[in-house]
């Protein structure tokens, strides 16, 4: 980043906002800024209203037993720009209490509850500080995330009661799904409001899957991390190990081998083919579209075979290492995937010319689950499904890693916001998928595998964004001795998740298994 | 007397066979999905399992809960009997086509109890979209069947499927063709097919049909299951014996029988297909689009009663 366009920002405040702002920096990762506590709120505010600002991630750090206080971290992201400004501010350990930035930036209410769960920091004048990630019988006083919190406590179960939202009326009935389902999905808790078939209200219950990530990765060394991260979110495997390889290599200061870089373009887009043709099958499916859905399937299957073939695991595990890739692509292995590229796209055509030209199936998909393109930007939702209702963010493109910079691909971006506008984008981002396949793979340059990292300096920060089949997601990661003193992970789904709770709004009951397939969203990367 | 031991053997036929046409339907869509699918047989093998198997009922439930499975049998089991399938013949003592269909009404009313009964909500959503449905089916089954019956002079099934044999190509009029096609919507929508539930769906939300048997397990689940398997069986003999009975054996001799029952085995097999077809080639529809297609179905029982006066 340059230090006018810094400059400028502070410039841009107005006095009383700007009195906060103790000391700038820039580093690596753009911005830094150390604010007052107090002050947070208004600055990061004007930085996300007036700059055009996305939130990317906002989470705490226990420094109590080096400063004496709790870090608070707002990481934004200017738009249009490949820069981001991360505002810290210290919260002192005998008052966890700060303002709650909820009131400026709408997308940092999950984010505040989760800190106040994890850490114990209190969020003032947040408008619903219930639980969000900690299970219904988690003991008050507990907080997993703090440093004097041992990895493997055990926690009395104390019952808590968890007071959902309530709507009132009559003819109202309160319609509870899950967390169990009768498919072998994952669990979540759907509460509906309906009169009748329509739906007044979906309140969202999520955190069954919680397991402890954050806690768990800092106890294991860096290279141990990457199966961790691999693990996070099943079908994003590759680009959640690719993220946190790609903070370490920022740690220790070490570039990638190009070749690598470019592998891990082709590894990732494979990745996003195959979670793209089971979602787009999966909407074929709650059509009850089985032919359709079949055909999506068996092209899943091959994507998934020829990842098999090249890599020797289905999803695409045990490629990342830290400081590039494990596996590399032969002449033969070149070829294979070409052809079986050839082929997925001729077939994938005429799976989507059959759905299009369906008119059954047509009927369901438009004007259902509809999210506007203001509750799209007030929500931060990224990936496929914010791109369908006009967000034009791409990682990839708005902050190049790997081998994106040298290759050229279109973002779709629609406004329709409609379960057919979320099947459009993911259609032609498996298309665009494939031809940046084609284009890495064809000028692959030659050279290492990966290159030898050493183990970061304790303390340094690092940041990695990548757009994962789901979306934008980020690892956070201030070095320790070993391994990550603070690792802090957000999954795509954990902004998407809250637009569902608007899209669903005046459909009719039957209708929502649909719209939840069409946002594609994973429980585990959002519950961690 | 004769009639009673046809009519016996006639109802043995239809629940014997139950199983297998969905096990056919089942079998025909996975291979139209490239998949290999489960053996044809695997509906009696489904039912054996869950005969051996105890029930676990809701202690909410009441006596509703275990008397539905055999009042929904026994429904099925009495309108098999007033059902001609090979021979134009059946205990028409009993009761006619009109019987029939309040028969189903019976086994769906106590279905619908049965789901509301335990108190959970997919029962409660099932048992209210089943009932939106069945409000608007009835009358344009019963239309649908009136028009046969105009025809045949009687309501009785055998009866009509006699006149009809017998009248040949004579009777062959626009009344049941029109009156076939009502009958069919029906019987997609009586018996929760594609366009109208989806019978292979694991997503409780979307249910209708099986949104009401969610809380039966074992042996009360396996007469549920057979229940329906028998339903859809019953409405297609019925549609092919009170419209297009022909083939059928009108008296008791080897030929004429031998006859019959392979016409009812080829036009059984052809429903089967039809349904396969129709439920691979197109999604489910909206739940509130349901009625515009059922009103359909009744407007072509309509027209199929108006066209009997008219031409």
């Amino acid at each position: 980043m340059n230090p006018k366009l810094m400059s400028e920002i502070v410039a841009s405040m107005p006095d009383e906002i700007a009195k906060g702002i103790q000391k700038t920096g820039l580093r690596e990762g753009g911005v830094w800024m150390t604010v007052d506590r107090d002050l947070l709120p208004k600055i990061a505010g004007h930085i996300h209203n007036s700059w055009g600002a996305a939130l990317v991630s906002m989470h705490a750090v226990d420094n109590r037993f080096i400063t004496s206080d709790f870090k608070l971290c707002v990481v934004l992201a200017l738009k249009g720009q490949d820069d981001f400004v991360t505002l810290v501010a210290s919260v002192d350990a005998k008052d966890p209490v700060f303002p709650s930035l909820t009131s400026e930036i709408f997308c940092a209410n999950w984010y505040e509850r989760e800190i106040h769960d994890m850490f114990g920091l209190r969020a003032k004048g947040h408008p619903d500080l219930r639980p969000l990630v900690l299970y219904d019988d988690w003991p008050e006083a507990a907080f997993p995330l703090r440093k004097d919190f041992p990895v493997d406590a055990k926690v009395p179960r104390v019952p808590r009661p968890y007071v959902f939202r309530e709507v009132e009326g009559e003819g109202i009935f309160v319609v509870p799904v899950g967390p169990v389902h009768a498919g072998v999905i994952e669990p979540g808790h759907f509460r509906f409001s309906v009169a009748g078939e329509p739906i007044i209200d979906l309140e969202i219950r999520l955190g069954y899957a919680h397991k402890g990530i954050e806690k768990l990765s800092e106890r294991l060394d860096y290279a141990k991390g990457v199966h961790l991260a691999e693990r996070i979110s099943g079908d994003n495997g590759f680009a959640h190990s690719l993220a946190y390889c790609q903070a370490i290599e920022a740690l220790s200061s070490v570039s990638v081998p190009d070749r690598a870089r470019y592998l891990r373009c082709v590894f990732a887009e494979l990745e996003r083919v195959h979670t793209h043709l089971g979602d787009v099958g999966g909407i074929a499916l709650d059509t009850a579209f089985t032919i359709g859905a079949q055909h999506a399937f068996i092209l899943r299957e091959r994507m998934m075979d020829v990842n098999d073939l090249l890599t020797g695991s289905r999803f695409l595990r045990g490629v990342n290492c830290i400081g590039g890739v494990r596996k590399d692509i032969d002449e033969e292995g070149r070829s294979k995937l070409i052809e079986r590229l050839v082929m997925v796209k001729l077939d994938y055509q005429e799976f989507y010319d059959d759905v299009t030209s369906t008119p059954s199936v047509m009927d369901r998909l438009e004007t259902t689950g509809v999210l506007s393109c203001e509750a799209a930007s007030d929500l931060n939702i990224v990936g496929p499904a914010g791109r369908a209702s006009g967000v034009d963010r791409d990682v990839r493109r708005d902050h190049p890693y790997a081998g994106y910079r040298n290759l050229s691909f279109k973002v779709p971006v629609l406004r329709q916001g409609d379960v057919n506008a979320r099947f459009q984008v993911k259609s032609e981002e498996i298309m665009e998928s494939i031809s940046i396949i084609e284009q890495a793979i064809s000028n692959i340059p030659e050279g290492e595998l990966r290159a030898r990292v050493p183990v970061p300096a304790p303390g340094k920060t690092a940041m990695s964004l990548v757009e994962s089949p789901r979306g934008e997601l980020v690892h956070w990661i201030v070095a320790g001795d070993g391994s990550p003193f603070r690792h802090k992970i957000r999954d795509a789904s954990f902004h998407n998740w809250r637009a569902m709770e608007v899209a669903v709004l005046g459909d009719i009951v039957p209708d929502f298994p649909l719209v939840n397939k069409s946002f594609g969203l994973s429980y585990a990367g959002n519950d961690l | 007397m004769n009639d009673l031991l046809l009519a016996l053997i006639q109802a043995a036929l239809i629940l014997g066979l139950a199983p297998l046409v969905t096990g056919i339907i089942r079998k025909v869509k996975a291979l139209l999905q490239s998949r290999r699918g489960p053996p044809v047989l695997q509906p009696y093998y489904d039912l054996r399992k869950l005969f051996r198997k105890s029930s676990v009922i809701s202690s909410d439930a009441s006596w509703i809960t275990s008397v539905t499975p055999f009042v929904c049998m026994i429904a099925m089991m009495v309108a098999a009997l007033l059902v001609p399938v090979f021979i134009t013949a059946s205990f028409g003592s009993l009761g006619d086509l009109i019987v029939v269909v309040y028969l189903f009404a019976t086994a769906r009313f106590f279905m619908a109890l049965a789901a509301l009964d335990a108190g959970s909500t997919f029962g409660g959503m099932g048992s209210s979209r089943e009932m939106m449905i069945s409000a608007i089916i009835e009358p344009a089954i019963l239309l649908s069947i009136f028009s046969a019956a105009l025809i045949a002079g009687t309501t009785d099934l055998a009866g009509i499927s006699q006149v009809l044999v017998l009248g040949g190509t004579d009777l062959l009029r626009p009344t049941l063709f029109l009156a076939f096609a009502a009958f069919f919507i029906a019987t997609l929508a009586e018996n929760a097919r594609i366009p109208f539930d989806n019978p292979a769906t694991h997503l409780e939300l979307t249910m209708i049909h099986e949104a009401m048997l969610l809380e039966y397990s074992g042996k009360q689940l396996a007469l549920m299951e057979m229940a329906s398997m028998t339903k859809l069986m019953l409405c297609i003999t019925i549609a092919w014996s009170a419209f297009f009975p022909f083939g059928m054996a009108t008296e008791l001799s080897p030929l004429p029988v031998a006859v019959g029952l392979i016409a009812f085995l080829v036009k059984l097999l052809l429903f089967a297909l039809a349904i396969a077809l129709i439920e691979s080639s197109m999604a489910k529809m909206r739940l509130f689009r349901l009625p515009n297609l059922l009103t359909g179905s009744f407007i072509l029982a309509f027209l199929a009663v108006m066209s009997f006066y008219i031409l």
